[in-house]
C-alpha cells in the first residue's frame, strides 16, 4: 500500500487525515512541521506528501523546495486553508493544490489520481 | 428868515412819502426797497436842511415834484419786476412777522399748497398744516430767537394734483441793526432727488442682501423676489435665464410670479397682510419658496442656443443692453415661440453683466396690472441687474469651490476606506483562515462519525445538522477569502421559500432573545429557481442579521416573498434605526460599516451573490423608521 506523509502542525487535523487516509487503505506517516518532514523523507521516502503551508519553524513552501531538491520523484499535494497561495508561482511546482475543507473527498480524489497516474517503477 | 415855512412844506412832503410807504407796507415784497425808500427820504431831508433853497414849498419846486413822480414810477416798476421774478421762481417763499403771520407770499406757495384764498394775514401753521409736534418745535420761532432752522421734509399735493416731496426751512431777515425782524420760509421741491435717493437706498439694501447669500438657488429666488415685490421694483412676474458656456445655451432657471390673475390677487393680498417691509419679505424668503407653479415650470423648460440670433433673450445677452418690448405682437425681434411662451404684450429684458460679459438675462412684465414700464425704472433695474450678476457669479464660484471640496472629501474618505479595507481585509483573512482549520477538523470528524451506524436515529440527524452548519460556515469563509474573485457557483434547483423557512427556524430562538416579532408571508405560487442554496442562505443570513442588529431594543421583522414578472422579490423589512442618505449610499462599499463589530463585507458579498444569480438588491430606508431590503431573483 502506498505510504503517504502528512505534514501538518495541527494535531487534531493530523489525526483526522491519519484516520481518513488509513480508512482508504493508505499507510500514513506524520510530520508536525517542515523540519520534521525533511527528516521523515530522508529516513524513508513516501509515495506522496500532503503539505500544509502555514507552519512554525519552516513553512510548506520552503519545505517543498528542500524536498524537491533532494527528490523530484515524490508527488506533493499542497493542502492549505489559504486559497491565495494558489496564485503564487512557488506552489506551481506542487502536483496539486487543495484548499482545506471538512469534506476530504477532493483531497482523496487528488491522491488517488496522482498515485494512479505516476510511473509504475516504484 | 423864510426858512421855517419852507422847511415845514418840505417836511410835509416827506411825511406824505412816509405815509405812502407805510400804507404800502405788507404789499411791498422787498424790504430792502422799503428801506431804500426810507433812506432816500432821510437823505432828502438832510439835503434840504443843508442847502439854502429859495423860498417856496417843496411841492412847489418842479424839479423835486418830477423826481418824486419818477421815483414812485420806478418803485412800482421794480415791485412788478420783483413780483414776476418771485412768482416764476421754482420755490415757495413767504415772509413772516414776529407773530408768525404771513405778510408776503409768492404765487408758487399758493399753487403748491393748493390755497384757495390769499395767505396774507394768516398764521403760517394754518397753511402748512403743521402737526402738533411741529408747532411745539416751530422752525420760524426758533429762527426768530436766533436759532438755526433744520430742514423739514413733507409730501404735498399741488393744485395741479401732483405729488411733490418738499423741503422747508426758515431764513432770518435782519434789519440794519442786525435784529431779526422777519423770517422767510423757503420751500423746495426735492421729489426727483428724493426718488433717486430712494432708489439708491433700495439698491444698497438689495445689494447687501444679495451679498449675504452664497447659495445659488436662494440667491436666484432673492433676485427675482426683489424684481417682483411691490416694495422694490414691483413687476408682476419675472424670469431669470443663465448662460451655460460649456453647453453654449441660455437656459431658464427660475421664475417668480403668479400663474393666473386669480392667483395674483390671492398672493398679493396674502403678502400685503403678512409682510410690511422689504426686509420682512426677503427674510421670510427661504420659508415660502414654491417654484412648482406652471409659470416657473414653463421657464425651466426654456432653452436657447447662443447662436440663435433671432431670439430676444440671446440678443439681450449678446448686446448687453436692456430691451423694452412695447408691442410684442408686432415686434420683429421676437420669435413666435417666445411670444407665445411669455404671453404678454409689454415686457423688458435686462442683461446680467459681470466684467463686461453677460451671464444671463432677467425678463420682467406687468401682465396683470398692465402698469407701463418706464425707462427710469428700467435704468434702475439695469443697475440692480449688475449687482445681481455679481452676486450670482460669486455664488456660482462658491458652488464650484464647494463641489471641489466635496470631491476632495469624497476622495479622502475613499482613501481612508481603502486603508480600512486593507487593514480589515488582512484581519478578516487572518481570522477566516484561523477558523477554517478547526472547522476542517470538526467537519471532518463529524463526517467520519456519521458513517457509523447509530441505534438512536437522533444522533445521525444531529450529526447531519453539525455537518450542514460546518459546510455553511466554510462557504462563508470561502466567500470572504475569495471576495475579490468570487468562485463560479454550482447552481441547483431550489425553492427560495424553503431556504427562508429553514434559516428562520434556525434563527427563531435568536429572534426571541432579542424581542423581535418575526413574520413570514409567501405567495403560494413561487416557483423553484436555479441557485446556489448555500449562497442564498448566506445572503438571507447576512440581511436578517443586519435587520436584527438595527433593532437593539426589539421590533418587527418580516419577510415577504412575491412573484413579479418572472422575478422573485424577497422583501426583508425591519422597524429599526434606519439609515441616513449618506449611509445608504455607502452600504454597498466594501468594508463600510456603522456597526462596532462587523467587517462591512456582508452586504457587498450579498450583492455579489445576488448579481451572480442575475438578480439585484435594492434598499429603502428612513432614518428612525426602519429599512426594507429587497432581493430580486429572476426565475430563469
Amino acid at each position: 500500500m502506498p505510504t503517504i506523509l502528512i505534514v501538518e502542525d495541527n494535531k487534531n487535523q493530523r489525526l483526522l487525515y491519519q484516520e481518513e487516509l488509513q480508512r482508504e487503505g493508505y499507510t500514513t506517516v506524520m510530520a508536525f512541521d517542515g523540519k520534521d518532514a525533511l527528516e521523515k523523507v530522508r529516513e524513508e521516502p513516501p509515495d506522496l506528501i500532503i503539505l500544509d503551508i502555514n507552519m512554525p519553524r519552516m513553512d510548506g513552501i520552503e519545505t517543498m523546495g528542500k524536498i524537491l531538491s533532494q527528490n523530484k520523484q515524490i508527488p506533493i499535494i499542497i493542502n492549505t486553508a489559504y486559497s491565495s497561495y494558489q496564485n503564487s508561482f512557488m506552489t506551481w511546482a506542487a502536483d496539486a493544490y487543495v484548499v482545506k475543507s471538512s469534506d476530504l473527498s477532493e483531497l482523496k480524489n487528488k491522491i488517488k489520481k496522482i498515485l494512479t497516474d505516476r510511473p509504475k517503477d516504484f | 428868515m423864510t426858512h421855517k415855512p419852507l422847511q415845514h412844506n418840505q417836511c410835509k412832503a416827506i411825511d406824505d412819502l412816509r405815509n405812502l410807504l407805510h400804507r404800502s407796507q405788507g404789499m411791498v415784497l422787498d424790504e430792502d426797497l422799503t428801506k431804500q425808500l426810507d433812506h432816500l427820504c432821510r437823505s432828502l431831508e438832510s439835503e434840504i436842511k443843508r442847502s439854502n433853497y429859495p423860498e417856496g414849498g417843496f411841492s412847489h419846486d418842479p424839479e423835486i415834484g418830477w423826481k418824486l413822480k419818477n421815483f414812485s414810477k420806478q418803485k412800482n416798476r421794480e415791485r412788478r419786476q420783483n413780483d414776476n421774478i418771485m412768482d416764476v421762481i421754482e420755490a415757495g417763499l413767504c415772509l413772516l412777522d414776529k407773530n408768525l403771520k404771513i405778510i408776503w407770499a409768492n404765487k408758487t406757495i399758493s399753487d403748491w399748497l393748493d390755497l384757495k384764498d390769499s395767505p396774507l394775514g394768516r398764521n403760517c401753521k394754518d397753511i402748512f398744516h403743521c402737526k402738533e409736534a411741529e408747532i411745539d418745535n416751530c422752525q420760524a420761532l426758533k429762527v426768530f430767537k436766533g436759532g438755526e432752522s433744520h430742514v423739514l421734509e413733507t409730501w404735498i399735493t399741488t393744485k395741479a394734483k401732483k405729488r411733490l416731496c418738499v423741503q422747508r426751512f426758515a431764513i432770518p431777515v435782519t434789519n440794519k441793526k442786525g435784529t431779526i425782524e422777519n423770517v422767510l420760509v423757503h420751500i423746495e421741491d426735492v421729489t426727483e432727488s428724493d426718488k433717486s435717493l430712494h432708489w439708491l437706498f433700495l439698491l444698497q439694501k438689495l445689494g447687501e442682501k444679495m451679498q449675504g447669500t452664497l447659495h445659488l438657488d436662494t440667491l436666484l429666488h432673492l433676485v427675482l423676489t426683489c424684481v417682483t415685490t411691490g416694495h422694490a421694483f414691483g413687476f408682476n412676474r419675472a424670469m431669470l435665464f443663465l448662460i451655460n458656456k460649456e453647453e453654449n445655451v441660455i437656459r431658464g432657471k427660475l421664475a417668480v410670479g403668479p400663474s393666473t390673475r386669480e392667483e395674483a390677487t390671492r398672493i398679493w393680498g396674502e403678502i400685503s397682510n403678512k409682510y410690511h417691509s422689504l426686509e420682512e419679505i426677503l427674510d421670510a424668503l427661504e420659508y415660502n419658496s414654491n417654484f412648482d407653479n406652471s409659470y416657473s415650470l414653463m421657464t425651466q423648460q426654456m432653452k436657447y442656443t447662443l447662436t440663435e440670433t433671432d431670439e430676444i433673450i440671446v440678443t439681450c445677452a449678446r448686446e448687453k443692453k436692456a430691451i423694452i418690448v412695447a408691442d410684442a405682437a408686432h415686434d420683429p425681434r421676437l420669435t413666435e415661440e417666445f411670444r407665445n411662451a411669455i404671453g404678454v404684450n409689454k415686457f423688458v429684458c435686462v442683461p446680467l453683466i459681470v466684467r463686461n460679459e453677460s451671464i444671463g438675462v432677467i425678463v420682467a412684465d406687468n401682465v396683470y396690472t398692465e402698469v407701463p414700464i418706464t425707462e427710469d425704472l428700467v435704468n434702475v433695474l439695469t443697475m440692480f441687474a449688475n449687482q445681481a450678476a455679481l452676486a450670482i457669479e460669486n455664488a456660482e464660484t462658491c458652488k464650484r469651490l464647494e463641489d471641489k471640496v466635496t470631491q476632495l472629501t469624497t476622495t479622502q474618505q475613499r482613501l481612508i476606506r481603502a486603508e480600512k479595507f486593507a487593514a480589515i481585509g488582512s484581519i478578516v483573512s487572518y481570522i477566516a483562515h484561523e477558523i477554517r482549520n478547526p472547522l476542517v477538523t470538526i467537519g471532518g470528524f463529524t463526517r467520519s462519525l456519521s458513517r457509523f451506524h447509530f441505534e438512536d436515529a437522533k444522533i445521525k440527524t444531529n450529526l447531519d445538522i453539525i455537518l450542514d452548519e460546518v459546510v455553511r460556515l466554510e462557504n462563508i469563509l470561502n466567500n470572504i477569502a475569495n471576495f475579490s474573485k468570487p468562485s463560479i457557483p454550482k447552481k441547483a434547483t431550489c425553492q427560495v421559500c424553503e431556504i427562508v423557512k429553514n434559516i428562520c427556524s434556525l434563527m427563531e430562538n435568536y429572534f426571541k432573545e432579542r424581542n423581535i416579532n418575526f413574520s413570514m408571508e409567501f405567495e403560494p405560487s413561487i416557483p423553484p429557481i436555479l441557485a446556489v442554496s448555500s449562497q442564498i442562505t448566506q445572503v438571507l443570513f447576512n440581511t436578517l442579521m443586519n435587520a436584527v442588529e438595527s433593532m437593539p431594543d426589539g421590533g418587527d421583522l418580516s419577510i415577504r416573498i412575491k412573484l413579479i414578472d418572472k422575478t422573485i422579490k424577497i422583501d426583508i423589512m425591519d422597524t429599526g434605526a434606519g439609515m441616513k442618505k449618506e449611509e445608504l449610499q455607502n452600504i454597498f462599499e466594501p468594508f463600510y460599516t456603522t456597526k462596532l463589530e462587523g467587517s462591512g463585507v456582508g452586504l457587498v458579498i450579498s450583492r455579489k451573490i445576488i448579481e451572480e444569480h442575475g438578480g439585484k438588491v435594492s434598499v429603502k430606508s428612513k432614518c428612525g423608521r426602519g429599512t426594507t431590503l429587497s432581493l430580486f431573483l429572476p426565475i430563469q
